[in-house]
């Protein structure tokens, strides 16, 4: 809680940031990554909320995606791989008044991580994860990863994947509890801020997936549909995004989609051909776990001492008429 | 005129006690037609008594008896024939609680049910007794069991009150506390660096009992004092942290969570307006304080506090500073006014009060509706003083309104819960027929009947619904809104034992004569008086004022042994019911029934359209009969369609010469930046544009607009004609155009 006083001083001596007030260092991606235009759209995105740096941590794993924090004048934590999920979770739980982001790739997320993304979702907890999803490991010099399309060539796979690509959109949707589902593309930055805007005001666990182009590794994996404006599929509804008229002119292959429709965006997130991009499901009705469990709980040491010792006393085997009353 | 017809008239004229044949009915035990069905309301399975609950945050705060029952049946009892008999004896004693609650017994439902199982067991076997007593610990509810009588009412909106308040407070405590913690932190991170904190004493404390001998404090101490910083608060930091501190620490207004013993939280529940104004007007400063020392910490806590900005903001921060969200987060006032409160001297402090935007709910208990007008025994004031209470407040705007008779507040829950938690005032102006006027009628029974016969309509006014009227006001759950007065059906043997139906209205005569006072206002017929003459008092309303002078009102109803009885009503008692409907209409108008406004608007608006409608339908005949005859002149040529422009906040045209990149698409891939970061530039929300198109050469943007994966780099023509390599870039530029 913010008291009127407070907020009428803030009102009185507003600071507000810059995008360039979010941007630590110059970020050692590849020049074309998409990883440039997630990273854009998220400045964007606080910038135009105004969300103040202290209040904000951003969480990755390992990979190139996961270097996200460093660019970030935020508060970061970049983790080990696949754990992202859990040390986010971890701090909503401490301090469910932060915003939390987690940035995760398609290996650390759908790979290593994949027990911590299911469980994530049926908890609920009101962060927005980030999917860089560009169907390949980059970091370590191309390997398959399980987004990767049946056949890609890569160092573990010379003779190409074997297995077909897992679709998150599906899986997450499978979950119990799931609450906002959506997809962007890094090619219609636009559309991508708007979803990640989205998924930020969306009280719960808001998964976005983003297909993401890797210009070394993976160069020609999206030129279907980069190259072919009519190749993407972009979701409309009231309740969820509304292309401006200038992306509307470009991309004229749209779908109104009523996002609380979960058949319906399983229906859609199986579309692999065209590539649907919106929100596909929201339910802002799922309970988040943080308020279920009563997160936020203050830790002054008296309240550390006392819990504990009321913890202790139920296992106290007390002596002969000296326990105390109930 | 008959004889009959001749004193039927005189009656209701005069309101005389009258002569036979017509009869007095304050002995007959009469009771209105529509109310013949309800002998023994225990044997109901109906909405009370109500349970009071301690809910999970929004939950209900009370439910009927018959609803925990129904539940814990339908979730329990097996289905079917085996959990047949169980079901019968749950039911068993739930009538039996009923019974007991009706005859004055008070207390939790589980103590109300043990005894009960005691009662229906008392002679059965003991398997059963256990079973049912298990029963009674599995329900999903606890709470005190209470009835609809007079004191209802109060112990509803208290016990409300006190769940609603507890939500809140208990969140605004958290905060309180949380801040607390975080300027201790302060304080005592504060404390270890200083050289107080340094001392070995100090370390020795802070390391645990077990691993004490492992150290040596005094070196330790000695190492400290070397590297550590220097204290950083200031002396004015440190006076503003404690000061914030001890405010935060003494407040009185929010109660410890878990509660302590020697609790001593201000009292927000009061008797009077004149108690609450006193309170309020005392506490007002200390509410200042504390706004102010919340705000201190939380900009301390955050380490945003800037003794340049915020200082003179806080110095000069006292009762007048706060601001009606200040306001909002500090427990409500609880004021219950019964009987008659509504005296010049109670009603202006009330109306103070509430158009003040203090934080009060008050509850307002009318226990007469019917009584005499002040002037003398010409008028019949009907429930004047409540409802105008309430139009009053209605008419202040911006506080919350709930009119209702008690026995409909369980069907009002959610509306209750609303008015309780609202940041501004709220008024819950509630009928409650008081013992004396009951006559031979439950309470219950009572206060339905007010409702039905519109002697007194629940309405609510929520200004925090929306902005106008349509959002703030609603009818509730009036039964039949639309209608003048409820109608129902109504069954009876005639004499010759055959059915007959009929759909009976209820009027306020039908509630007045309920009221042994009033008993003098109405006149038995006997059957074989019964003629053309007397006309259902509904349909006498009916008609304007004076169109049915030549007839008699009367209105049905029912004696001891449910004989059907006509009774004619007097003149004075007819209109009352007239001012009744009235006022019903008015309430029907602001509810959007039978707007007048609307009514108006919409003839208005329909005889315009059928006037366009006629003049087209005569100018299509017009055309048809020429088209018909040989053609005279050409027809004119229809219209083109027009073009539906393109919803385009629109990408400017471009010339196919001009050098441009689009910007909206760009996904700041860095490529043309890394070519040339003069030449290519980002905007506010890091897109790229052309940002000086002479700051490079048409190689670097050919390269440009190759190296581009969206391909939204348009290179153009070239600015310079003798660039070396043009026509060989010209040709590379071709699919970019």
């Amino acid at each position: 809680m913010t008291s009127n006083a407070t907020h009428c001083l803030e009102r009185m001596y507003e600071d507000r940031h810059a995008l360039e007030d979010y941007q630590a260092g110059v970020p050692r991606w590849c020049t074309g990554c998409g990883d440039n235009a997630i990273l854009t759209a998220v400045q964007r995105l606080c910038r135009d909320e105004d969300l103040r740096p202290e209040k904000t941590v951003f969480v990755s794993g390992i990979g190139c995606s996961s270097r996200f924090p460093h660019y970030m004048k935020t508060y970061g934590f970049h983790g080990i791989h696949g754990r992202a999920l859990p040390i986010a979770q971890g701090i909503k739980m401490a301090r469910p008044d932060l915003n939390v982001f987690i940035n995760t790739g398609d290996g650390d997320c759908c790979s290593i991580g994949a027990g911590h993304w299911i469980h994530a979702i049926r908890y609920n907890m009101n962060m927005t994860l980030l999917l860089h999803d560009n169907n390949i490991y980059g970091l370590t010099k191309k390997q398959a990863s399980p987004t990767s399309p049946l056949g890609t060539r890569s160092n573990t796979t010379p003779r190409g994947a074997y297995l077909d690509a897992l679709n998150p959109l599906t899986v997450t949707l499978g979950v119990q509890n799931a609450s906002f589902v959506a997809q962007a593309v890094d090619w219609i930055p636009d559309l991508m801020y708007d979803i990640v805007s989205a998924a930020f005001h969306h009280k719960g666990f808001s998964f976005v997936r983003i297909l993401q182009r890797c210009p070394v590794f993976m160069p020609k994996v999206f030129d279907t549909w980069l190259n072919d404006t009519q190749k993407s599929l972009i979701l409309t509804h009231d309740d969820g995004i509304r292309p401006g008229a200038a992306i509307s002119k470009i991309y004229r292959n749209q779908l109104e989609h009523d996002p609380s429709d979960i058949d319906r965006a399983r229906e859609i997130a199986s579309c692999h051909d065209p590539v649907p991009v919106g929100i596909l499901y929201r339910n802002p009705a799922v309970p988040c776990y943080e308020e279920i469990r009563g997160a936020g709980a203050q830790r002054a040491p008296e309240m550390v001492r006392n819990g504990l010792e009321a913890e202790f006393d139920k296992f106290t085997v007390w002596p002969e008429g000296q326990q105390p009353a109930a | 005129m008959n004889a009959n017809a001749q004193l039927q008239t005189v009656f209701h004229l005069t309101g005389r006690p009258p002569a036979a044949p017509l009869q007095a009915i304050s002995k007959l035990g009469l009771r209105p037609a529509m109310l013949a069905r309800y002998r023994d309301l225990s044997r109901l399975r109906y909405d009370f008594p109500l349970v009071l609950i301690q809910p999970a945050a929004g939950g209900r705060l009370a439910r009927s008896l018959s609803d925990v029952v129904n539940e814990f049946v339908r979730n329990k009892v097996p289905a079917g024939t085996p959990g047949e008999a169980m079901r019968r004896q749950l039911l068993h004693v739930e009538h039996e609680i009923r019974r007991a609650v009706s005859s004055g017994a008070t207390g939790r439902l589980s103590d109300l049910w043990g005894m009960a199982v005691e009662r229906v067991t008392a002679t059965g076997d003991p398997q059963l007794a256990d079973a049912l007593r298990n029963a009674g610990r599995a329900l999903s509810a606890d709470g005190e069991v209470i009835d609809c009588d007079e004191a209802m009412a109060g112990k509803l909106l208290a016990h409300a009150w006190r769940v609603v308040q507890g939500e809140k407070l208990g969140q605004v405590r958290k905060d309180i506390n949380g801040l607390t913690v975080r300027l201790t932190d302060i304080l005592r991170a504060e404390f270890v660096r200083s050289e107080a904190g340094r001392t070995p004493e100090s370390l020795r404390v802070s390391v645990g009992t077990e691993q004490q001998g492992l150290f040596d404090f005094n070196m330790m101490a000695r190492m400290l004092a070397l590297g550590s910083p220097a204290s950083c608060l200031s002396s004015a930091r440190r006076k503003r942290i404690e000061w914030a501190l001890g405010v935060l620490r003494s407040q009185q207004f929010f109660p410890a969570v878990p509660a302590v013993e020697d609790d001593n939280t201000y009292e927000f529940s009061f008797g009077s307006c004149r108690e609450v104004q006193q309170a309020f007007r005392e506490r007002l400063p200390r509410m200042a304080e504390l706004v102010k020392a919340m705000s201190i910490a939380e900009l301390e806590g955050d380490g945003r506090y800037d003794e340049s900005r915020h200082d003179a903001f806080f110095d000069g921060f006292d009762a007048n500073s706060l601001s009606p969200k200040d306001m909002e987060i500090f427990p409500a006032y609880f004021v219950r006014l019964r009987g008659r409160p509504a005296g010049a001297a109670t009603e202006g402090n009330l109306l103070e009060l509430l158009s003040s935007g203090t934080p009060v709910k008050v509850l307002v208990e009318t226990d007469d509706l019917l009584e005499e007008s002040s002037l003398g025994q010409a008028q019949f004031a009907c429930g004047v003083r409540s409802v105008q209470l309430a139009s009053l407040a209605v008419g202040l705007s911006d506080t919350f309104v709930l009119q209702s008779t008690s026995s409909n507040l369980p069907a009002l829950h959610d509306r209750l819960r609303r008015g309780l938690g609202v940041a501004g005032p709220a008024l819950f102006s509630v009928y409650t027929p008081s013992a004396a006027h009951l006559g031979h009628l439950p309470h219950y029974l009572v206060g339905a009947a007010a409702m039905q016969s519109r002697a007194f309509p629940a309405f609510t006014y929520d200004p925090s619904a929306g902005a106008d009227l349509a959002s703030r006001f609603s009818l509730e759950n009036n039964p039949q809104p639309d209608r003048d007065w409820p109608a129902m059906r109504f069954d009876y043997a005639d004499e010759k034992l055959q059915r007959i139906t009929e759909d009976l209205a209820f009027t306020l005569a039908d509630f007045v004569a309920v009221d042994p006072r009033y008993a003098r206002h109405f006149a038995r017929v006997p059957h074989s008086a019964w003629d053309d003459h007397m006309v259902p008092i509904a349909e006498w309303l009916a008609g304007p004022a004076g169109s049915n002078n030549s007839r008699v009102p009367y209105l049905l109803a029912v004696d001891a042994g449910d004989g059907l009885q006509r009774l004619i009503v007097d003149d004075r008692l007819a209109r009352a019911a007239r001012r009744c409907l009235d006022e019903w209409h008015r309430l029907q108008e602001l509810g959007g029934i039978n707007n007048s406004h609307a009514e108006r608007l919409l003839a208005r608006e329909r005889a315009a359209w059928e006037e366009q409608k006629r003049e087209e339908i005569e100018a299509l005949a017009g055309a048809a009969t020429a088209a018909a005859a040989p053609a005279a002149e050409a027809v004119p040529a229809a219209a083109a369609p027009a073009e539906v422009p393109e919803a385009a906040e629109a990408e400017p045209e471009r010339s196919p010469d001009e050098a441009y990149i689009e910007t909206i698409r760009c996904s700041t891939c860095n490529e043309c930046t890394q070519i040339n970061d003069k030449m290519f530039a980002y905007n506010d929300n890091k897109q790229a544009y052309i940002k000086d198109i002479k700051a490079g050469t048409y190689r670097q943007m050919i390269e440009a607009a190759e190296s581009c994966q969206l391909g939204i780099i348009h290179p153009g023509k070239p600015i310079d004609p003798k660039e070396p390599g043009l026509e060989e870039l010209l040709e590379r530029a071709k699919p970019f155009m």
